[in-house]
């Protein structure tokens, strides 16, 4: 029993970084189109920014999150307005081959710029962690599942109430009839692919904590991001959270009473039944 | 964007990228010296290793040169190593050995980095006839191939955490039980079943035992089934990665444990950087180190603590066994050519397969299939910030710090 809660509260310390990973993905999935092949590089620049911060200036890794943030915000904007968007509604596989060089040249310049070692990010409460009953919970995975929490519902918040997230969502939903009503779909481009790789930027300074460092660590994260999508539903904040817990529990008991060999392999065969039962993921809506 | 302005001075620039390597070497084995060739990964993910494992042998051919050069038969001459960028790419690296055999006409092969590109050169190697001595591929299926140009100075993969469980039976009190997890390569499989039995044959008991992928970016399930089966002994069969990622998952999750050990990690200094006092106690595995204590043939430095002084005045950085191996690489194509007294590929290669000669690195003697199955791993500790070496007792510097204290004291 005492095993069994333990992995349950494992399972939902990662799924909440995972949630975060996927944010980002599923909005640019969602909304653009495009299947971000770099999103893997946002988060290893984002947790190289906390790294950096943490090693030269002494900054918490907390604290950096919304610096990472906005620094990847930037990066995205700028990424997106000159050169992702001249091929903005062309073919998904031309966007693919795009995003996918785009994150070989980033992953090839942290090489250069910090080299290939590992490195990590060790505050000094790193590790510390407190027992309830049979469970061992560490303050740091719980403080960053705490910062996931909060990073989703300000996201959720934003797009329902604000001005410039109504217009994205306008976008996602019909992008003729929000172009008619005066949304300009070229600016909410840019702020979408911005959104997901300042997101990004804020999931490895969520990684950094917990995971090491080193210029190809987003690569994985890809795979998983576009699992979390599709399992809660393309595009929407609440699906990203409900596809990162659910694929952070499965991975957790799978690995336990499967073999960590599969754990991969039991994730996508939940994702397939998800897919066989409801083919719009768990959160998701019917599409017109 | 109007790249098309731009397209006529970048294509010169890649063409001259691509001209660049064979403008500033040698282009065959000439005159009076003795050409080597390498293929390895100076770009990618091993970058790192590949850069070492340079280093490793320019750190030989320098002291060589430096030194007169080699004796063949009654003539010196002087060496030189002819580099390719596999590009972390073991089919890349086949093809460019091939190149450096048949068309750059180097006399020898020093390997590439890594087990997957030792194996697919091996073959390259056998089909041409020539020697390659490599230094960083433990794997024993590129040795059970039934090759015969291939050779491994360092000591395979079944043996590097032989050395830890050997130290735990020798500790009072002994360890009785082992937790061991690995990643899923071939290179961490060999480690790991090599591990197994060896802790079976000496009477110490396996509670758990699991593998993870290669990928993994969470452990923490692992760290969970460990803490429950309360192992004397947690060995880890793996990366740099994945070892950073479940020693801090043992702390996160407060497992006590008398022996933490790691097959590779704790021997770089990235493991120390990034653990902090986390890392102390941690013991590590590893073909050398810096304060072993062998004592090598004349002919090149003979200790390792006069190779660390001229290595650290020449690259600034303490070697690391990556290094040290590429460098005993080198040494044991030096020795046999001067014993063969020939430069023939068929005789270096029969000299090879006699040699049995002990260097600063320690000893180098192949089995029939090319195998230095004779030299044991070293192991190291992490004692207050620094490595040092604690097993075999013959060579060690220091008694291992047994049993670790609980985390808070470290």
């Amino acid at each position: 029993m005492g095993l069994f809660l333990q992995d349950l509260v494992n399972g939902i310390l990662a799924g909440g970084i995972l949630a975060v990973v996927a944010l980002g993905f599923s909005l640019v999935w969602g909304i653009m189109n495009i299947i971000n092949l770099a999103h893997g590089a946002f988060i290893m620049l984002g947790a190289y920014i906390t790294y950096q911060l943490f090693t030269s200036l002494h900054v918490d890794p907390f604290a950096s999150i919304p610096i990472s943030f906005a620094i990847m915000f930037a990066f995205g904007y700028v990424i997106q307005k000159y050169v992702i968007n001249n091929v903005a509604r062309a073919p998904v596989l031309t966007t693919f081959l795009l995003t996918f060089g785009l994150s070989l040249l980033l992953v090839n310049l942290a090489l250069m710029i910090w080299s290939g070692d590992a490195r990590a990010v060790t505050p000094t409460y790193a590790g510390s962690n407190f027992s309830v009953g049979p469970v061992t919970i560490p303050w740091a995975k719980l403080a960053t599942l705490a910062c996931a929490l909060a990073i989703t519902a300000l996201m959720q918040l934003w797009l329902a109430r604000s001005k410039l997230g109504r217009a994205i969502r306008a976008t996602s939903m019909d992008i003729g009839a929000a172009q008619l009503s005066g949304v300009r779909v070229a600016q909410v481009y840019s702020i979408v692919y911005a959104l997901g790789a300042g997101l990004g930027g804020a999931a490895g300074s969520l990684l950094s904590l917990s995971y090491s460092l080193n210029p190809s660590m987003g690569e994985p994260f890809i795979i998983k991001a576009f699992v979390c999508c599709v399992l809660g539903g393309l595009g929407s904040v609440e699906g990203a959270l409900v596809g990162g817990l659910v694929y952070g529990i499965v991975e957790s008991f799978g690995s336990q009473y499967i073999g960590t060999g599969y754990q991969d392999a039991v994730a996508l065969v939940v994702l397939l039944i998800v897919l066989i039962l409801r083919p719009t993921g768990i959160m998701g809506k019917a599409t017109a | 964007m109007k790249l098309r302005h731009l397209s006529l001075p970048l294509t010169l620039a890649f063409v001259a990228t691509l001209l660049l390597p064979i403008a500033s070497t040698p282009a065959r084995a000439a005159g009076d010296t003795i050409v080597f060739g390498a293929a390895v990964s100076l770009t990618g993910r091993e970058s790192k290793e590949g850069r070492l494992t340079q280093e490793g042998y320019d750190f030989w051919k320098d002291w060589i040169n430096a030194h007169g050069g080699i004796k063949v038969g009654g003539k010196t001459y002087q060496v030189a190593i002819k580099y390719y960028d596999d590009e972390d790419n073991p089919q890349t690296s086949a093809k460019l050995v091939e190149k450096l055999i048949s068309d750059d006409k180097v006399n020898f092969i020093l390997g590439p980095y890594g087990s997957s590109a030792s194996f697919t050169t091996a073959a390259v190697v056998e089909r041409y006839k020539v020697p390659m001595v490599e230094s960083n591929g433990a794997a024993e299926t590129i040795f059970n191939q039934g090759y015969k140009y291939t050779f491994a100075v360092l000591a395979p993969a079944r043996r590097y955490l032989e050395g830890i469980v050997d130290m735990a039976t020798h500790m009072q009190p002994r360890a009785q039980t082992l937790a061991l997890t690995s990643a899923n390569d071939a290179f961490s499989q060999e480690v790991a079943q090599g591990t197994a039995n060896f802790a079976n044959a000496h009477g110490i008991k396996i509670v758990y035992q699991e593998k993870y992928p290669v990928t993994t970016t969470d452990v923490s399930t692992i760290i969970s089934a460990i803490k429950a089966a309360n192992p004397d002994m947690i060995l880890n069969a793996g990366h740099l990665t994945d070892a950073l990622l479940v020693h801090k998952g043992l702390k996160e999750q407060n497992v006590m444990a008398k022996i933490y050990g790691y097959s590779v990690g704790p021997d770089t200094p990235d493991f120390r950087d990034s653990l902090g006092k986390d890392a102390n106690y941690v013991i590590g595995a590893a073909q050398w180190s810096t304060t072993a204590k062998y004592k090598g043939y004349p002919g090149f430095i003979t200790s390792s603590a006069e190779y660390t002084k001229q290595f650290v005045a020449k690259y600034h950085h303490e070697p690391d066994y990556h290094n040290a191996e590429s460098t005993a690489g080198c040494l044991a194509f030096q020795y046999a050519i001067e014993k063969a007294g020939s430069l023939d590929p068929q005789k270096v290669r029969d000299a090879l397969a006699n040699l049995d000669v002990v260097t600063f690195y320690g000893i180098i003697k192949f089995d029939s299939r090319g195998l230095n199955v004779f030299k044991p791993m070293v192991v190291n500790q992490i004692q207050s910030g620094k490595l040092v070496t604690v097993w075999p007792a013959g060579v060690a510097v220091a008694k291992p710090e047994y049993p670790a204290p609980v985390w808070a004291r470290r």
